[in-house]
């Protein structure tokens, strides 16, 4: 059974309620939490998909960390069909020498995992970890150290919790699929 | 690992950059004066400033060894770049590049600028007037060019001796430091590359431009140039079946070659039914040449991928 969620957009199903994303977010806190107790740690969100799993993470994490936030985008070149991948909003707190994690929404080819890694550590961070809520192990091109993931997922399209379909659906507190036919 | 060679004008920032470069790379920089006052051991009175005064000296015998200056200079210089070969070394003047210029890891610098930009920076740096600075310029141009070409017979002017030639002119130390860095950066890793061919079957065919064998490679490459992501395009090529005399009857060729990971990458926009064939010499590489990393990004992979990056931005 879908349905749809606006003009353009249908909805398979729905596939994590609000409350399994939640109780996820927090088991993943907790890891964190035993993992770096002691140690110096910023997590860092990368907007917008990670922005509901960011805020769920963080509160879960029982720690005296340090919070910020990075933006990406794909600048498109009107020579070249793919354009570039360009740091719209960069940290401001400085990591040097400090334990950093990567909390993204979803990983798949970690193509852009990959370029944000290699971009904070220019920055000289003592190491960097990744945490994502959904994770696609077998579409993964890039080597990434995952080190936490709430979710492993298969090929399908996923909306909500942060993932969006041309900047809608990303307030659903659900994760739902989308049919891939739909364009 | 870096051997680099810098020759400069006078003036041109060349032994700055050296410095900074020495600095940068945290490794020893052989020059002029380090090597007058450790390649021949000890001098007798008078030498050293005989040495300084005339390249010519530099091809009288030293007492007592059967050999020159000149030949000291070029057997010193090339057991200092082996004793440094797993790590940086920078070498500045001495006609570095003629000696080491040919190793494989060697990047040539040339530094130049005009003379009126040097002249300005001669006369500020020791506070006398343009004239006296030009005539120091002169002075250490001819000296310069002399001892370049009374030892080896070269001209420091002529550009195919160098790999890379700065004009200085509105460059600063920190610019050049930058572009030599990341051209020793990717040089390694061509040298490396080379390197591990020597230790196995494999067989190095780096080209100098990649040319695509279709739209799919030349896609690919654009998305990771997008990511920032380096990569290098068929540079190896793995024998993996030979007949009875050696010959090579199969080998795997990967698309594409991520240095960062070390990671090679085989596309395939073939049907499925082609793809069992590429599956097993991938299955044969991974036997034959333990320790290397292939992955097959198959049609399907690729096509979501552009689709999601259309879709989604990644």
């Amino acid at each position: 059974m879908s349905f749809v969620l606006d003009d353009s957009i249908e909805i398979k199903r729905t596939v994590y309620d609000s409350n399994t994303l939640q109780e996820k977010a927090h088991e993943l806190g907790q890891q964190i939490t035993g993992d770096y107790k002691g140690k110096e740690l910023v997590i860092v969100g990368v907007i917008k998909g990670a922005l509901y799993f960011f805020s769920d993470l963080t509160r879960a994490v029982d720690l005296p960390i340090m919070i910020d936030m990075i933006g990406f985008g794909n600048i498109p070149d009107t020579t070249k069909k793919t354009g570039a991948v360009k740091i719209t909003k960069d940290i401001n707190i400085d990591i040097s020498g400090k334990h950093v994690i990567i909390a993204e929404d979803v990983i798949r080819t970690g193509l852009t995992t990959a370029y944000l890694t290699s971009y904070l550590e220019s920055k000289g961070p003592a190491d960097i970890a990744i945490c994502t809520m959904f994770f696609n192990p077998d579409r993964l091109l890039i080597p990434i150290p995952v080190k936490y993931y709430g979710f492993e997922i298969d090929d399908s399209w996923l909306l909500g919790y942060g993932m969006d379909r041309n900047e809608i659906g990303r307030n659903l507190p659900y994760v739902a699929e989308l049919p891939k036919k739909e364009q | 690992m870096a051997l680099i060679t810098i020759s400069r004008q006078s003036g041109s920032l060349g032994d700055e950059l050296a410095e900074y470069l020495s600095e940068r790379l945290a490794c020893p920089m052989v020059t002029r004066d380090y090597a007058l006052n450790n390649f021949f051991g000890d001098l007798p009175e008078g030498v050293t400033a005989r040495l300084n005064e005339s390249a010519k000296f530099f091809l009288n015998e030293i007492p007592g060894t059967g050999h020159t200056y000149r030949d000291v200079i070029i057997e010193k210089l090339n057991e200092t770049a082996d004793s440094y070969k797993d790590g940086d070394l920078i070498v500045l003047g001495l006609g570095g590049f003629y000696v080491l210029g040919g190793r494989k890891q060697a990047v040539n610098i040339r530094v130049f600028a005009s003379e009126e930009t040097r002249v300005s920076r001669i006369a500020r740096k020791y506070n006398i007037s343009s004239d006296e600075a030009a005539s120091t310029l002169a002075i250490g141009d001819r000296k310069h060019k002399r001892f370049v070409s009374i030892l080896y017979d070269k001209d420091t002017s002529s550009t195919d001796l160098y790999d890379l030639a700065f004009n200085s002119d509105s460059l600063s130390v920190e610019e050049m430091g930058a572009a030599v860095l990341s051209l020793c950066e990717k040089h390694d890793i061509r040298t490396s590359i080379s390197e591990t061919t020597r230790n196995d079957e494999s067989i190095d065919h780096q080209s100098e431009t990649p040319v695509f064998k279709n739209a799919t490679e030349e896609e690919f490459a654009r998305i990771l140039n997008m990511y920032n992501i380096e990569w290098m395009y068929e540079p190896k090529t793995f024998p993996i079946e030979w007949d009875s005399e050696g010959n090579i009857k199969m080998a795997f060729s990967p698309d594409f070659y991520l240095p960062k990971f070390d990671l090679y990458l085989e596309l395939t926009t073939m049907d499925q039914k082609y793809v069992t064939k590429k599956n097993k010499k991938l299955r044969m590489v991974k036997e034959l040449y333990p320790g290397v990393n292939v992955k097959i990004v198959y049609k399907r992979d690729f096509q979501e991928l552009v689709e999601r990056l259309r879709a989604f931005g990644g």
